[in-house]
């Protein structure tokens, strides 16, 4: 008996070597014997299996989406449409095609509002990196065992109501209270000096409302990060602080931005802040979209003022996303 | 494409003629997009046989076997259980039962719940599904483990309660995805031949997907070997290991020298030294180029026998193992052989070979094969 | 390279000198987070109406709150907002998620993109958004109109949660299923649903608390009466502080404390670790 029992078409120029790299190109089985966690996703995905499942799950997407879809796009369809609306005599808005909102936003009273915004939530922003910077870092690289309870520790008390935390914040802010009076003790602050009804006032009032925001992607960013490289840091560089700019910053830049955008996005849309902490001189386009929906009654103005802000976010969006693409096409490089 | 030749092996397996086989794939072709991840597979599975599929990652294996489970649609060709042909038919309306690599357990409940779970969903009524899973945890040693979560368990219980939990449906076919892959080597190896011992037992078909050579051919009564997509042998053990179909399967199953050559009137002719004899080969052409596969283990290195081909050569490294030595064989620039020796006689531990001495090596023409 | 088992000084994830600067800032950061909380409930327990003098312990402020009709009346309308909005959103988003990590055809990414607007949206926006289509279709701001919005918001929580979730799962499980005899439908109703049951019940704790809170959707969608808790409190904020809303506050702080600390653990109870990856899913 020879070699005939081979079953198939004949094997010309048969290379063995050929197994792994075909199989890689062509990504449907893995390296068997492997742990099976990396297995199992890729055999998912091209697979599909039985033709009826995807019905079954379509099916399922339904009700949801079809749900999400009239409530919130159309909702923000709405908006969008409304903003180019008039409002009539007795105050009741009307759809229309008129641009006469977007041109009212640039005035000079409109433009300094979206500006003034604009810089609250940057300087917020900022605010946020540097405190929560140490604070993660703190945490991540020194808390040993009590860094998961000390990460709850900053989460739990952010869930507690928005409201009642920027309301006691404000006490502890307020010209009698407990900051001020400490500050005062040691000097740092006047008899006159005030904290509410100041622009300071409203940038702490945000940074205290969301920068759990902040806290939580640097911590992860940080968490992962191989602490051999702070080391190998302090070996070339040295100093601390020139191995924060040159190691650890670098390493946790995408935890930052992501950050960031998580901060800027709530601060942004906040009107709570402004009320509780700021005077006149502090309204933010928050106060101005509640004030036309609620007091002034002129929706379409109010649906202008949305959109445009809507509008300043989605490019502060494409700018995070392109960041990220770059970072990510750098990684792989 | 080439019709197959299946049937008369399969013929040959077992006494199986006349029955239908248990599993009979027909041309199967399974692609995504543009790659094949299986083409052409025809193959007859005898009922009771224990059957491996075997071939590196990526060879198709587990797509086969996800076919014939009905976890994969094939896009070409039709897979036969017990002459049914169950092509469109899911998974839950197949008379097959998996093993998978991951076990797949239902973490939530327990082992006793695992196993019915089958039974259940097929109506059996309590008394018999107490009855039966009852059987099976005894079978594999569980009992005392009925009430715990999967969780809780070893790698080898929980293995083991994948395979009740197949096994108690008494399906036609069990197809196991490489269910020992996770095991540490002891307990693999003991897992193996209980394995073997439950299947003898029960007589239920076993289709066994493996990478690993020596499982395959510790465990089968017949197995396939497939590389990218296509089979390249299906036979026995025996006749994949000692007389290998092409140059894939004889270096898959196991370390096999190639000495490249030119066949010529009964002989491989090397390209820089002499001719080995062979003897007459079938399908051989005169004059074409072919590879002359040899096993260490069947070279000779001294008391060369009559009748030989014979051939000398320079001890380029030696490798003491134990039980056995390797020694690496240059037998002419860049053609390099390995050669294993039993380390039987003691005496023999002081004139070992080493690097650089010459030395004549040999086998007899009926051990090695010509591979085109 | 220091892999440095042999320097005993040094801890286990970090280098030799502790960074001062930073655990004084983190010490600071904790006093800041945790002092207007803790003034609020201290001076709940107030017997003045000050806010800047303890006087003496007291239970006045919380005695008021049980007998204000109209905050016991706001107190009900938010558990009712929070039970429905949690139960819906639970419903369609575990089915969203579901679809979601399975469908991966066009349908799919689309749905999978509509689900992320919420999460990249200004609360403002969403909420102005839902009053103008409320107002728009002729229906009348009431508790069921802040239902439907808190439903639609809450979606993304519980799809986002579960989604990744589901996609940790092991295909193979549900395939076992099959394999053993059950249709699609039950080896999702047996398997998977049971799989998933402890982040299912995370995230119901976790949107009831966060729509028990929410202020700013509510507000723009609520009618005049009854209005939710939260949008009571920021009245009394705003037009003069009476003391009882220290009593509130502190009650309300105590829930949603509560039931964080609850959705975080529950993964715990199911005897599984790290049950505080919901956080990574925020």
């Amino acid at each position: 008996m020879a070699t005939q029992n081979t079953t198939g078409p004949a094997q010309p120029g048969l290379h063995p070597d050929d197994g792994p790299t075909r199989a890689a190109a062509a990504g449907h089985e893995h390296p068997t014997g492997r742990p099976h966690q990396d297995r199992r996703h890729t055999r998912a995905a091209p697979d599909g299996s039985a033709g009826a499942g995807d019905r079954l799950w379509t099916l399922l997407m339904l009700p949801g989406s079809l749900w999400m879809t009239a409530f919130l796009i159309g909702s923000l369809a709405l908006v969008a449409t409304l903003a180019f609306g008039t409002t009539d005599p007795l105050g009741n808005p009307r759809f229309g095609l008129n641009p006469e909102n977007f041109a009212a936003l640039a005035e000079p009273a409109y433009r300094a509002v979206m500006l003034r915004s604009l810089g609250y939530a940057l300087l917020t922003c900022v605010i946020c990196l540097v405190v929560a910077y140490p604070v993660a870092y703190a945490i991540a690289l020194y808390g040993g065992r009590f860094k998961t309870l000390l990460i709850a520790a900053i989460v739990v008390p952010f869930f507690a109501n928005y409201l009642v935390r920027m309301y006691g914040w404000s006490v502890v802010l307020s010209d009698d209270g407990p900051l001020l009076g400490v500050l005062r003790a040691i000097g740092l602050a006047g008899d006159g000096t005030r904290i509410l009804q100041t622009a300071p006032g409203v940038v702490a009032g945000l940074v205290y409302g969301f920068i759990v925001f902040m806290i939580i992607p640097l911590y992860a960013a940080l968490e992962r990060m191989d602490v051999s490289l702070i080391e190998a840091g302090r070996d070339l560089y040295g100093g601390p602080l020139r191995t924060f700019f040159h190691v650890t910053l670098p390493a946790t830049r995408q935890g930052a931005a992501a950050g960031c955008v998580l901060v800027f996005l709530p601060a942004m849309g906040d009107f709570v802040s402004a009320q509780l902490m700021g005077g006149p001189d502090q309204i933010m386009i928050g106060n101005l979209i509640q004030d036309k929906f609620f007091q002034g009654q002129n929706w379409p103005l109010g649906s202008a003022l949305t959109m445009l802000m809507m509008a300043v976010l989605f490019l502060g969006m494409l700018g995070y996303l392109r960041r990220t693409r770059k970072d990510e096409a750098e990684a792989v490089r | 494409m080439t019709p197959v030749t299946t049937t008369t092996t399969t013929t040959a397996a077992g006494p199986a003629t006349g029955l239908a086989p248990a599993v009979r794939l027909d041309d199967v072709c399974k692609r995504y997009g543009d790659s094949h991840a299986v083409r052409d597979l025809s193959l007859d599975i005898a009922p009771g046989e224990f059957f491996s599929l075997l071939g590196p990652s990526g060879c198709g294996k587990t797509t086969s076997l996800r076919m014939i489970g009905g976890f994969t649609d094939p896009s070409d060709g039709a897979i036969l259980l017990g002459g049914k042909d169950v092509t469109a038919l899911p998974p839950n309306k197949r008379d097959v039962n998996t093993v998978f690599q991951s076990y797949a357990l239902f973490d939530h409940l327990s082992v006793s719940d695992n196993v019915a779970f089958g039974l259940k969903r097929r109506g059996v009524d309590r008394a018999g599904i107490r009855e039966r899973v009852a059987m099976m945890l005894e079978r594999v040693q569980l009992t005392e483990l009925a009430d715990r979560k999967p969780t809780t368990l070893s790698g080898g219980q929980r293995q083991r309660v994948a395979l009740a939990r197949a096994l108690v449906n008494r399906p036609q076919v069990l197809l196991l995805d490489e269910p020992l892959a996770a095991l540490d080597l002891k307990l693999r190896r003991q897992m193996q031949v209980e394995l073997k011992q439950i299947q003898r037992e029960i007589g239920i078909t076993f289709v066994f997907v493996t990478h690993d050579q020596d499982e395959a051919l510790t465990m089968s009564d017949r197995m396939a070997v497939l590389n990218d997509g296509r089979m390249q042998q299906c036979g026995t053990p025996e006749d994949v290991y000692e007389r290998p179909a092409n140059s894939f399967v004889a270096s898959f199953m196991g370390t096999s020298n190639m000495v490249p050559g030119t066949y010529r009137d009964g002989a491989v002719v090397m390209d820089e030294g002499p001719a080995l004899p062979v003897g007459p080969r079938q399908g051989i052409a005169e004059n074409s180029r072919v590879n002359l596969a040899i096993r260490p283990e069947k070279i000779w290195l001294s008391d060369l026998a009559p009748g030989m081909a014979r051939v000398t050569g320079v001890v380029r490294e030696t490798v003491y193992s134990g039980p056995t030595t390797t020694y690496l064989i240059e037998l002419t620039p860049g053609v390099t052989v390995s050669v294993l020796e039993q380390n039987t006689d003691r005496s023999r531990m002081e004139d070992r070979w080493s690097g650089g001495e010459d030395v004549e090596v040999g086998w007899l023409p009926e051990h090695c094969l010509v591979l085109n | 390279m220091t892999t440095s088992s042999a320097a005993p000084r040094r801890t286990r994830r970090g280098t030799d000198r502790k960074p001062r600067f930073a655990i004084a800032v983190t010490a600071a950061f904790f006093a800041l987070l945790y002092l207007p909380i803790g003034v609020v409930v201290l001076f709940s327990f107030n017997s003045q109406r000050s806010l800047t003098v303890f006087k003496d312990f007291s239970l006045r402020w919380y005695t008021a709150f049980f007998q204000d009709p109209v905050l016991l009346e706001s107190l009900g309308m938010s558990l009712r907002v929070a039970t429905v909005a949690m139960a819906g959103s639970l419903i369609l988003g575990v089915t969203l998620a579901l679809g979601l990590v399975r469908c991966r055809n066009r349908l799919g990414s689309l749905a999978g993109l509509v689900m992320l607007v919420p999460l990249v949206t200004p609360e403002i926006v969403t909420g102005v958004a839902a009053m103008l289509l409320f107002k728009g279709m002729q229906i009348p701001l009431s508790t069921g109109t802040v239902m439907l919005a808190e439903i639609t918001f809450s979606i993304s929580y519980v799809t986002v949660i579960l989604r990744s979730r589901i996609a940790a799962l092991n295909p193979e499980v549900e395939e076992a299923a099959m394999d053993l005899g059950a249709t699609r439908w039950q080896s999702l109703r047996l398997v998977t649903l049971p799989a998933l049951l402890p982040s299912i019940l995370a995230s119901a704790v976790l949107i009831f608390a966060l729509v028990f809170d929410d202020f700013v959707l509510a507000y723009f969608t609520t009618g005049v009466d009854p209005q939710p808790l939260p949008v009571r409190i920021y009245s009394a904020i705003r037009f003069g502080v009476k003391p009882t809303i220290n009593a509130v506050g502190t009650l309300m702080l105590v829930g949603s404390i509560a039931l964080i600390a609850l959705a975080l653990f529950i993964p715990r109870l199911f005897g599984r670790r790290g049950g505080l990856d919901l956080l990574s899913g925020k």
